[in-house]
């Protein structure tokens, strides 16, 4: 097996996805043609980082007692960092917004509230409008490069599709998800599942991605269900409606002023 | 001479022989008055404290009946508000009509993120109807600064440490987000215009009142609730009353209601048997070393009276006579001793029903909400049980030195 580093700027394949909804974008590195871990992990971010994005997406909050929660919504993103997300539907949720200017710098703002609060520590792993996606899964940048080691552990068909499988371990101890297992396309070098877990070995949560479309020249997973093993009751299923990269975006649109109320 | 009379001289005996050894009389007499009046106290002490827990736990969070969403008992840990009761407005007529309902009160419980512009913190709301909460969960008794918010004003009532904890006071604007009705996110962002103190610091640490109208704006629960507590007339008789308005409520809620007596919502069990079994500790401890003191002191007495016991035995006293007169003579002593430890019990716990016991410093740090005050509960029946048991405990203890008496032959007897 082979080990090798992440690249600075890329992340893993769910992070990617929501930053494709709301930020962190990076520069995609060279792909090389040999399938070692480093090349599988080049090609991965080649596909699913960008420098600006904007998405229309529902969100699908499905409930083991049978409710079904629909959410739409709009994101624009910019840079690592810089991401605004508003809800538009349904009536009673329309207008409610997220803003992150960076790591751990996230706030939210609720029309009936009419004031914009700051979330941060342990709110940062609250489900996003009660979904099983957080905060963090959507604030949080890990320099993967920094955080992760990666080896390949093998290949496995998966839907009908040739994948790696590759294993991430963490470097320090303040990530959020320790390791991680990726299973990635083998021919398109996108990301179909991905496992998230605990430094315990306990698996967290699990994504499974689909619908991959080209966007611009690139493949790209159109949809994601993601299974919190922590809340199990619920599965969430986010699916692109428009995706737009590299388009471009007022710096006014990532500003508390804005969040707090101006229109687009 | 027929039994009856023969057992008159006998106590009138072990009467005179109680006076022979004074000291040792009054010092086995004082451990069972002591056992008694302690036993005594502490059937008035743990019925008050249990019934000021019922009663605090019942206005807090039980009442006499609980009526919820049938499966918000199992997730009540999440407070979870899509779990509800629906079409309130028409529920709470045919429940607080019940012939033995006293009060109905809906109130809404949710978690919150507290925010104070600057840094947040976990609080937890309760709504709540605050004039018919007078003499319930009465808020409006526990507003320590400011005023209860007007009907129809956004208004917050704080917990005074968890304002402390966030830097704000009355006048100051707070915003709290929390899960709505339709599990996504709500809130509302209002002035404080009370600080409240429950008297449980770990309430006042967290709770935010607010009135049961803006809890229901803000969790969209409209025309519902997360819970109805139900006050009887006698709430012994509450069982009877949740089966009766489960039944009535039954036909009128889809998904399904739960009306649930005090007594069978799990944690109160818990706390009873508790303390009885803390109860049953303190008899047993008390009551052993009175019994140990007892038959120390009457084996002194039986070693003491070798002789005089020979002698009685010689003369043809019978052995049961001799077990009989031993026995009496403890009997004795414990009943009086009994009588005066019961009275000072009986006496302290009724001092402390006017003045009450503060356990602060007791209770400091323990997170359960009930007040500090105590207030003992004598009946009469804790002294009579208080006697019995101290005539029972010092006749107990004199088995053993009886048993000794009778089993020396006179012969040998009369030559120690």
């Amino acid at each position: 097996m082979t080990s090798v580093a992440w690249k600075p700027g890329s992340r893993t394949p769910v992070g990617m996805l929501v930053a494709a909804l709301i930020g962190c974008p990076g520069l995609c590195p060279a792909v090389s043609a040999q399938p070692s871990a480093e090349e599988i992990l080049r090609r991965v971010d080649a596909n699913m980082t960008f420098d600006t994005a904007r998405t229309t997406a529902r969100m699908i909050i499905s409930y083991s007692d049978g409710d079904v929660r629909e959410l739409e919504f709009t994101s624009w993103a910019q840079g690592e960092d810089r991401s605004f997300l508003e809800f538009t539907s349904p009536a009673r949720d329309a207008g409610s917004r997220f803003l992150r200017l960076g790591p751990d710098l996230m706030w939210i703002y609720l029309p009936r509230v009419g004031k914009s609060v700051r979330i941060q520590g342990h709110m940062l792993r609250q489900g996003l409008m009660g979904s099983d996606f957080s905060y963090g899964d959507a604030s949080e940048n890990p320099s993967l490069i920094e955080d992760y080691d990666a080896v390949i552990e093998g290949q496995e068909e998966l839907d009908g599709r040739p994948t790696w499988i590759l294993h991430l371990t963490g470097r320090t101890r303040d990530l959020a998800y320790p390791s991680e297992r990726l299973w990635i396309d083998a021919e398109r070098w996108v990301p179909l599942k991905e496992e998230r877990y605990a430094r315990s070995g306990r698996l967290l949560k699990t994504a499974t991605l689909g619908d991959v479309r080209q966007v611009g020249g690139r493949w790209y997973p159109f949809r994601v269900t993601l299974d919190n093993a922590l809340q199990a009751d619920t599965s969430t299923t986010l699916e692109f409606i428009a995706f737009e990269l590299e388009v471009s975006i007022p710096d006014e649109i990532f500003t508390l002023r804005h969040l707090e109320g101006g229109n687009l | 001479m027929s039994e009856s009379r023969r057992r008159l001289p006998l106590l009138r005996l072990a009467a005179r022989n109680t006076r022979r050894n004074t000291r040792r009389t009054l010092l086995t007499m004082s451990a069972v008055l002591a056992a008694v009046a302690v036993v005594t106290f502490a059937f008035g002490y743990i019925n008050g404290l249990l019934d000021d827990f019922l009663d605090s736990w019942a206005r807090i969070q039980s009442g006499h009946v609980r009526i919820t969403q049938s499966e918000y008992p199992a997730r009540e840990r999440f407070l979870p508000l899509h779990l509800n009761i629906p079409h309130l407005g028409e529920l709470l007529p045919v429940i607080r009509s019940h012939p033995d309902v006293v009060e109905a009160l809906p109130r809404i419980r949710t978690a919150v993120l507290v925010d104070n512009g600057d840094e947040n913190t976990a609080g937890v709301v309760i709504g709540a109807d605050l004039e018919r909460e007078v003499g319930y969960l009465d808020i409006l008794a526990m507003i320590q600064e400011g005023r209860a918010p007007q009907a129809g004003e956004a208004g917050l009532l704080v917990g005074h440490l968890l304002a402390g904890n966030l830097g704000v006071s009355v006048g100051d604007t707070l915003t709290l987000l929390g899960q709505t009705a339709y599990r996504s996110l709500g809130g509302l962002r209002a002035p404080i215009t009370g600080l409240t103190a429950t008297g449980v610091d770990p309430l006042d640490r967290v709770t935010i009142f607010l009135s049961f109208e803006q809890a229901q704006e803000m969790t969209y629960l409209d025309d519902a609730t997360t819970e109805i507590l139900v006050f009887v007339e006698d709430f012994e008789e509450a069982e009877a009353t949740a089966a009766s308005l489960q039944t009535e409520l039954d036909p009128l809620v889809t998904g399904g209601v739960e009306a649930v007596s005090w007594r069978d919502q799990g944690e109160i069990f818990q706390l009873l048997d508790m303390a009885d079994a803390i109860y049953a500790v303190i008899m047993f401890i008390f009551l052993f070393m009175a019994g140990l003191i007892i038959v120390n002191t009457m084996l002194m007495t039986v070693l003491e009276r070798t002789q005089e016991f020979g002698m009685l035995s010689a003369m043809g006293m019978r052995t049961s006579h001799i077990f009989g007169l031993i026995i009496s003579e403890g009997m004795i002593i414990g009943l009086i001793g009994a009588v005066i430890g019961g009275l000072v019990g009986s006496g302290f716990a009724l001092w402390l029903e006017t003045t009450g016991l503060n356990m602060a410093k007791a209770f400091e740090g323990m997170d359960w909400p009930v007040s500090t005050v105590f207030y003992p509960d004598w009946k009469l029946s804790h002294l009579i049980i208080g006697i019995a048991l101290g005539v029972l405990t010092a006749g107990a203890a004199t088995l053993l030195p009886a048993r000794r008496a009778i089993r020396m032959k006179p012969a040998e007897a009369l030559r120690e």
